[in-house]
């Protein structure tokens, strides 16, 4: 230590150089000096990060991803999206002393646009002890979690533009995660930026503008990192958008296809719009949640959203293709492979952005999506072709039920271009006011499902739901960036929650573990656990079997993102972002109305035993 | 010295200039306009910036643009709230437990079975007065909004009223990173 350079905080009136005083004696120019505000001070007690490299993630380990037992290195763990991790150091057994290792307070709380505040729905990403997290605002984290505690080694600000984006998100100011491309961290922020990060410095590569504010178009979701791509979805039916999923070539930083989940006048489905409003304008579709892949036949699996607007569906006569609807597409070229809508001509705002997790059982390869409309559906993702379809919430009042041969709500009629299902629980035009169960927020939300491949069963963060739609007809095309819903939802009834197990080899309910409120947070499974969180703060495991809880935790912040587990120096883990975010408490809170108590946070916990 | 702790290395000057800027901000505080109390009490979360407010998944809030209602009740309205709806009240002593009744002559026993919703700011007289000049000069009976409007809400600096051009290409930001 160089005692004649010593400062308290390093702090000159006369030198326009400064000098931090440390277990390294540092030399940062002005350029630098204006981050320290928001670095901790560095003195002599300061930790030295560990200097590891952290590894190239090349696409071939990222087909492997199952394969890497203590990481988590994309965003549903594996392409499978099925949630599973075969890491049972933490078993029934023991689960019960599970106690937290380590907390780190993030960023990102601060509002903008229509928001006071934002929350946390990211899925940390973990490699060999490196985890990466997002805040609401796309602010990556690159955190190191050797030697049983949390280090930040790095935080990428994006600055995005707050009033912007946060203007037109329906849902929040939210991020779900990044994607890992060999020495490249790429995330997106709400105003519509792909990012590339470089892994060791946290320096940005490049940035390129994927989706439009100026349209209504905001990206929330996690890349889904394919061979050299990063797939992107887009949020923003609410505002009329026209859906669509975009492939980045991450070496060349080119678009190399842009799949519109709304097909033109004249493109196969464009006669499912059959009224002289244009779906290329208002039709919604949008593609917020990250989806799926199979590498045996090269295909992407994405969930499409409601479409525009939302609840006016006579603005829109005809089954509305590809809205509510899982879309399988080719990777190299984004070419729709086969479709499978799950409420035609939808009125109920029960879009089908979640993730379709790929299963292989009896000798049949399933999609599995849990849709906002209250049933689970399989069908085989060779084809699209319908399996069978199973209600998770305990409550539907829209359909009698699916048939079983055609999929379809057994009262569609195919030769009627606006849809009443049961006309008693079916927003109409003629009637102000109507009460739907589930509610539009579902049934089941973006919150993952999680399937356990021993058990073969399924678990789904169900919203158990009821809730009154008010329609206000739409009468011309949006305006872009406002609203254009057809109506809105309120909130008369109380809203609870489950996590609901499915067998995947009968399709039919096995259990249900029943919450007070809405499961907004999703699930991990292990080999003989389930972990899920709630709005109230729990962070809690259940059994596999019997979906017994034996574990809680109360983080004092509301569970609005999902758990994940990893190991690193041989010891598991579990890890979930605590911070009340998204739709539900400024859009839903009436039908939870405890949550009001809540307070916004951002707080990553991790957990070990 | 706050301001002091976290500025590494500046100019006396500087040092200066920021302590004056200090007095200037605190000298707003006390005048804060209307405008900036519609943004500080989350007027925007459904009237919308532009105050046109519309449906949505809130459900639909009035727009102000279009309304009729006077200043004296535009700062009732923001008072009390309009029970049974969610335009929450935004006084604290607007449904006192006891004493006389402020607001339609309710209670604060009567909030729940009214559905009286409560704001997450509440706001003193002067600047539910200010609030409610600010509708009534800045949105009452504007029409469609327009880049103007928009600039003099946001600012030049976001992007937010790009669209009022025509949209186009945007600079992109500069990220910055802190290790």
């Amino acid at each position: 230590m160089e005692r004649g350079m010593s400062f308290p905080y390093g702090w000159s009136l006369k030198s326009t150089r400064l000098f931090y005083v440390g277990s390294t004696a540092l030399l940062l120019t002005l350029a630098t000096a204006a981050f320290a505000a928001d670095a901790p001070p560095v003195g002599p007690k300061a930790e030295t990060p560990v200097v590891a490299k952290s590894p190239d993630t090349t696409p071939q380990r990222l087909l492997d991803a199952d394969k890497e037992q203590q990481n988590w290195i994309t965003h549903h763990k594996d392409y499978s999206a099925q949630r599973f991790s075969t890491l049972n150091q933490i078993n029934a057994g023991n689960v019960k002393g599970l106690k937290v290792a380590w907390t780190m307070q993030l960023g990102g709380v601060e509002g903008g646009g229509i928001w006071s505040h934002g929350g946390l729905e990211g899925t940390p990403i973990v490699e060999d002890g490196f985890m990466y997290v997002t805040d609401g605002w796309g602010s990556v984290y690159k955190v190191d979690t050797h030697g049983g505690k949390g280090l930040l080694l790095w935080k990428m600000d994006p600055k995005t533009d707050h009033d912007w984006a946060g203007a037109v998100a329906c849902c929040g100011v939210d991020n779900r995660g990044v994607g890992l491309y060999k020495d490249l961290v790429i995330s997106h922020t709400l105003d519509g930026r792909l990012i590339a990060t470089d892994k060791e410095t946290g320096q940005v590569k490049w940035q390129r503008q994927v989706a439009d504010p100026d349209k209504g178009e905001v990206v929330t979701g996690a890349p889904l990192i394919v061979k050299n791509m990063a797939i992107t979805g887009v949020a923003g039916a609410e505002y009329g958008i026209r859906g669509w999923i975009a492939a980045t070539d991450l070496d060349t930083q080119k678009e190399v296809w842009r799949t519109y989940t709304l097909p033109k006048k004249g493109e196969p489905g464009s006669e499912t719009w059959s009224g002289t409003n244009s779906q290329e304008t208002t039709g919604g579709g949008s593609t917020w949640v990250t989806g799926s892949y199979d590498p045996a036949t090269n295909t992407i699996v994405w969930g499409v959203g409601n479409p525009g607007p939302d609840w006016d569906n006579a603005y829109r006569p005809g089954d509305n293709l590809y809205t509510d609807s899982s879309l399988a597409l080719d990777a190299d070229t984004g070419k729709i492979k086969w479709h499978f809508q799950h409420t035609p001509n939808d009125p109920y705002d029960y879009d089908s952005v979640a993730e379709n997790v790929l299963v292989d059982v009896d000798g049949k390869k399933l999609a599995l999506e849990a849709d906002r409309n209250g049933f689970g559906y399989a069908v085989d993702r060779t084809d699209g072709r319908f399996l069978w379809a199973t209600p998770f919430v305990k409550k539907v009042t829209w359909t009698k039920g699916i048939d079983p041969e055609t999929g379809r709500p057994v009262e569609y009629d195919s030769s009627k271009q606006v849809q009443v299902y049961n006309p008693e629980a079916t927003p109409i035009r003629s009637r102000e006011i109507t009460d739907i169960c589930p509610g539009n927020m579902g049934g089941k939300n973006w919150p993952p499902t999680a399937y356990n491949p021993l058990l073969k069963t399924w678990y789904v963060p169900v919203i158990e739901s009821c809730n009154r739609i008010t329609i206000k007809p739409e009468t011309k095309a949006n305006k872009p960036r406002d609203f254009f819903t057809g109506g809105g939802p309120s909130q008369p009834f109380r809203i609870t929650g489950s996590v609901t197990a499915i067998d995947v080899t009968t399709g039919k309910v096995v259990g249900k573990h029943e919450t007070p409120y809405p499961d907004l947070a999703g699930i991990l499974a292990t080999p003989d656990l389930v972990f899920s969180g709630e709005p109230s703060g729990q962070v809690y495991a259940l059994d596999a079997k019997t979906l017994q809880r034996l574990w809680e935790f109360n983080t004092g912040g509301g569970v609005n993102a999902p758990p994940m587990t990893f190991s690193v120096d041989g010891k598991q883990y579990v890890a979930i972002l605590v911070g009340m975010g998204g739709a539900w408490d400024k859009w839903f809170i009436d039908s939870t109305p405890e949550l009001k108590k809540v307070q916004p946070g951002s707080t990553l916990y991790v957990f070990a035993l | 010295m706050m301001v002091m702790k976290f500025c590494v290395t500046v100019s006396a000057a500087a040092v200066v200039a920021i302590l004056v800027s200090g007095t200037v901000n605190a000298a707003e505080n006390s005048l804060e306009s209307g405008q900036a109390i519609y943004k500080r009490a989350n007027c925007v979360g459904c009237h919308k910036w532009h105050g046109d407010g519309g449906g949505g998944y809130g459900g639909a809030a009035l727009s102000l643009r279009k309304t009729e209602l006077e200043k004296p009740q535009i700062m009732e309205t923001v008072k009390c709230g309009r029970p049974g709806t969610g335009m929450p009240y935004f006084s604290h002593d607007s449904y006192p437990s006891d004493g006389a009744p402020q607001c339609y002559g309710l209670t604060s026993n009567d909030l729940e079975t009214m559905h009286v919703a409560q704001a997450s700011v509440f706001l003193r007289p002067e600047e539910i007065e200010a609030v409610a000049d600010y509708v009534i000069g800045n949105i009452k009976g504007k029409g469609d909004p327009n880049l103007a409007d928009c600039v003099a809400f946001f600012g030049d600096e976001s992007k937010a009223c790009d669209v009022y051009k025509g949209g186009g290409h945007h600079a992109l930001p500069t990220p910055t990173t802190t290790q």
